[in-house]
């Protein structure tokens, strides 16, 4: 893991029954720049970007892009569990990193 | 002239008629966002970051038109992504010039030039390109990460104008910025002809990798002080200029994050055009349904206590210019004197 992916989620299967709630996860979900894969209580997965997400209605949602570009709403009731499948296509996009890389460029530009 | 008297008269018309309403929030820009596809990748850019399903998507025309409509801001400004990418940018902008709204169509200039080559736009007193340009050759290079964009977007700059074409530019200055060089830049933009410039801090998006690379608040006015003080008289901006003394630390604004509202994919975005704290389906959802008292400096929410961008302190200051005699005298003066 590089420096710039440390503090991705990437691949992080929240484990519910121990210390995190599926209310913080659908956050941590909202916030990841990655697809995730939704798996419903009746069995059922579906991939996708969660790009919206409401627990101050009468049926809390959340909602997806799947991997057509097409919208679901979901309601958080149904859901048994969020997984971090998808890349983080935040990580190792920062300035830093990409200051490092053209210092890096500079350096063996000058060593040839 | 920074603002043709046309738009600034439609604005000015807009403005007062929100205030004879008594309406308490109203949209002053549109931040229309019709795809976040883009040919750079700028380190701190929280827009491009999705999977490639998001990324291959964008809005369609009529929802597009559809937003403008709901929404009934006098600006709209088309940004993303890069809406020369969209592929009913013409039609778009055709569109928006029949509905008489003013467009500031924001780009990074890559493919300007083919676009007008092609004949894809026709000039027009409703539809301004808004360069972005992050400073002088070397800052905006590094900005977007890619050397050789500055010139790009000079010489677009160059072809826009020989068209006829309005032309302001867009520029945010990041931490480290250097008075003299921005000075500079503005000189080399004035020299270019461009109508006007509008410039703004950096924020830290809360899902931007590059937290650390952003303004804050002291440091800003400090900044902006230093750049803007004797302002040159052939330097015009493209913005309100008490806004403009807001950024120099000489008058005190909140925000008003309802001034520039954020239509995308994902719907009207919620509370600003910065945070992404969720989406409403509708823009009424949005006006009525947003917890506007949990944001801006006043509300103690630390998103905001350093923020001192243009989407949420412009409208500020537009509205401050209509809401009395001092203001708009104040403003008056400072456009007619050209002194900040």
């Amino acid at each position: 893991m590089t420096q710039d992916q440390e503090q991705s989620l990437q691949g992080w299967v929240p484990d519910l029954e121990n210390g995190v709630t599926l209310t913080e996860v659908v956050e941590f979900a909202f916030d990841y720049r990655g697809n995730v894969t939704l798996i419903r209580r009746d069995g059922g997965e579906l991939v996708g970007y969660l790009f919206n997400r409401n627990i101050n209605v009468s049926i809390p949602f959340v909602q997806l892009l799947d991997q057509e570009g097409e919208a679901s709403k979901i309601a958080i009731e149904e859901i048994e569990n969020i997984k971090f499948t998808g890349r983080d296509t935040a990580a190792g996009q920062s300035y830093e990193a990409w200051k490092r890389r053209k210092e890096e460029e500079k350096a063996e530009q000058a060593i040839q | 002239m920074t603002v043709p008297i046309s738009q600034s008269y439609a604005v000015a018309s807009y403005v007062i008629k929100q205030k004879v309403s008594r309406r308490k929030r109203y949209p002053l820009v549109l931040m229309l966002e019709p795809l976040f596809r883009c040919n750079l990748a700028c380190a701190g850019c929280g827009k491009i970051q999705y999977p490639s399903q998001v990324i291959k998507k964008h809005v369609s025309l009529e929802d597009c038109l559809q937003a403008v409509d709901d929404c009934g801001a006098p600006i709209v400004s088309i940004a993303g992504g890069e809406p020369l990418m969209y592929p009913f940018i013409g039609e778009l902008v055709e569109a928006l010039i029949q509905r008489k709204k003013y467009i500031y169509l924001c780009t990074n200039a890559i493919l300007l030039k083919e676009k007008l080559e092609a004949g894809l736009f026709q000039p027009s007193k409703f539809l301004s390109f808004s360069i972005h340009m992050d400073g002088l050759r070397e800052e905006h290079d590094d900005s977007v990460c890619r050397d050789g964009v500055f010139d790009i977007a000079v010489e677009a700059i160059r072809e826009a104008r020989d068209r006829g074409f309005r032309v302001t530019t867009n520029t945010t200055f990041f931490e480290g910025a250097d008075p003299d060089r921005m000075r500079g830049f503005f000189d080399e933009m004035s020299g270019l002809g461009v109508e006007g410039m509008m410039i703004s801090p950096g924020y830290s998006y809360s899902k931007a990798p590059d937290q650390e690379h952003f303004l804050r608040r002291a440091r800003t006015q400090e900044l902006f002080a230093a750049a803007l003080e004797n302002k040159k008289p052939e330097w015009n901006f493209n913005q309100s200029p008490l806004f403009l003394q807001f950024l120099m630390g000489k008058r005190d604004y909140e925000c008003t994050p309802w001034g520039n509202p954020t239509y995308n994919m994902y719907g009207w975005q919620k509370p600003c055009y910065l945070l992404q704290e969720g989406y409403a389906e509708t823009f009424e959802e949005l006006m009525e349904e947003t917890e506007w008292k949990s944001y801006g400096k006043a509300s103690g929410n630390p998103k905001c206590q350093d923020c001192m961008v243009h989407c949420g302190y412009e409208a500020t200051a537009v509205d401050h210019t209509f809401s009395s005699l001092r203001a708009l005298k104040d403003t008056a003066v400072a456009t007619i004197k050209g002194k900040l």
